[in-house]
């Protein structure tokens, strides 16, 4: 029978019969897949250790028609996240990495980027001060991957290039992205975001240095974590289950 | 979901036993059809006997293992012999079982009834993690063996409690793991070898 093999994160996982386990993993070659691993949790299973939630893992699995779940062969640990189990703060955002993944990618759509966005999001939660732009970043390489990046540079409707007005900017969070001044009331759920706050979503959809030199203590940063928020909860049409656990004091 | 062909007495019965962890679709239809197969006092003996169980079991009042109705306390808690200064905190009944037939550990316990889950639903409100801070406040225990499962969510249920705990003065510690006693090194694999460095102990 042909095999896959290809690194792996779990995100989900459930107890099924005696020894078994079926879990939600997001792999890089494969995207997300369903698969069931037979005997897993049997103490001297060789797959103990691989299918960890958070965990990365080396996965081998035989896959099956399309509406049934894989069949997992092998799940070998390669990389555990540390932070992940030293403090809470870093842990939800940890399981807001997984639940992001569960929810927004299909079965079977591999998107490699955002396999390599997760892993260095989860490495590096363990810094106070840059976890929560890390996950605002994690949520903009969602977006990207997913084709559902906001327009941040001219208007999403029309493109014409958007003058902020006031300080004030339109900010369509169905249409994605920042609007002109004749575009805005055409288009529903509209918010008004200030320069500040599109300058902070710019920096950190952006691949340089620049994120990390925000002021976290700026409004902009404040309200752009809220606005890029709204827009993950209206792509999945609801909000997270974690997102009121993020930012929850652990010092 | 009705299961063509059935009637509808079977259908309850199936989708009761469906409801069980483990049981699926396939598993449940067997197990009705071995219970209507059975000799009926087989039968009526396990629906007796899950009646009893539930009417007369519900949880310790202190430390939330099963307890006889007629006793507010559990049999580990009423025992004078039990050191009260140490408790044991598992995640469920089933890991406490397991600990006492290992007889090694002389201290009470305590029983989260679940682990911290959150994309479960499973959020600190859903353990009796109120109840164990209001045991460390009463100001007899000295020592928490954080004793949830070696694995993230169980990981995640330690740091919970010692979030929660942490400024109460009581001791808060993690059961050692490792390597397994009688294995060779040859065979351990790398996190086993990682956690046996990290919680070696002076000889
Ligand atoms: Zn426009
Ligand atoms: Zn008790």
């Amino acid at each position: 029978m042909p095999t896959s093999r290809t690194l792996a994160i779990v995100i989900r996982t459930i107890e099924v019969f005696e020894t078994s386990l079926v879990a939600t993993l997001f792999t890089r070659e494969l995207g997300k897949v369903g698969v069931l691993a037979k005997g897993a949790r049997r103490p001297k299973s060789s797959m103990q250790g691989g299918l960890d939630l958070l965990g990365l893992s080396d996965i081998v699995l035989i896959p099956k028609a399309s509406e049934a779940l894989d069949l997992l062969t092998e799940a070998a640990p390669v990389e555990r996240f540390a932070p992940l189990r030293r403090d809470l703060a870093s842990l939800y955002a940890g399981y807001y990495v997984a639940e992001l993944l569960n929810e927004l990618t299909d079965l079977h759509d591999p998107h490699p980027k955002l396999f390599d966005a997760a892993r260095i999001t989860l490495r590096h939660l363990g810094e106070p001060e840059l976890r929560s732009r890390r996950v605002l970043r994690f949520e903009l390489a969602c977006l990207r991957e997913l084709g559902l990046m906001p327009a941040l540079e001219s208007c999403a409707h029309c493109g014409a290039p958007v003058e902020p007005r006031g300080g004030t900017i339109w900010f369509g969070l169905a249409t994605g992205g920042i609007l002109c001044e004749a575009c805005r009331t055409g288009p529903p759920h509209v918010v008004a975001i200030t320069s500040g706050e599109l300058e902070a979503i710019r920096a950190l959809a952006s691949p340089g240095d620049a994120w990390r030199r925000l002021d976290p203590t700026s409004t902009g940063l404040a309200r752009a974590r809220e606005t890029v928020g709204a827009v993950i909860s209206h792509v999945l049409g609801h909000r997270p289950r974690l997102r009121p656990l993020l930012g929850v004091s652990t010092e | 979901m009705a299961s063509a062909g059935y009637s509808a007495v079977v259908d309850r019965l199936m989708s009761a036993l469906g409801r069980l962890p483990g049981i699926g679709a396939r598993s449940s239809e067997r197990l009705a059809h071995h219970l209507l197969k059975c000799p009926p006092e087989e039968a009526i003996e396990l629906a007796d006997a899950i009646r009893s169980a539930r009417d007369r079991i519900r949880h310790c009042q202190v430390c939330f293992h099963l307890t006889e109705t007629d006793e507010p306390l559990c049999s580990i808690c009423r025992d004078p012999r039990r050191d009260p200064s140490t408790v044991c905190v598992v995640e469920q009944s089933r890991d406490l079982i397991a600990m006492e037939k290992a007889a090694t550990f002389q201290g009470v316990y305590h029983v989260l009834l679940g682990r911290l889950a959150p994309l479960s639903g499973i959020g600190p409100e859903q353990l009796t993690i109120d109840a164990l801070a209001a045991r460390v406040q009463s100001g007899t225990i000295r020592e928490l063996i954080m004793a949830t499962n070696p694995n993230l969510e169980g990981d995640g249920t330690a740091l919970l409690v010692a979030n929660r705990l942490g400024d109460s003065g009581v001791k808060i510690t993690r059961l050692a793991r490792g390597l397994a006693t009688g294995s060779t090194l040859e065979f351990a694999n790398r996190d086993m070898l990682a956690d046996a460095f990290s919680g070696r102990h002076p000889l």
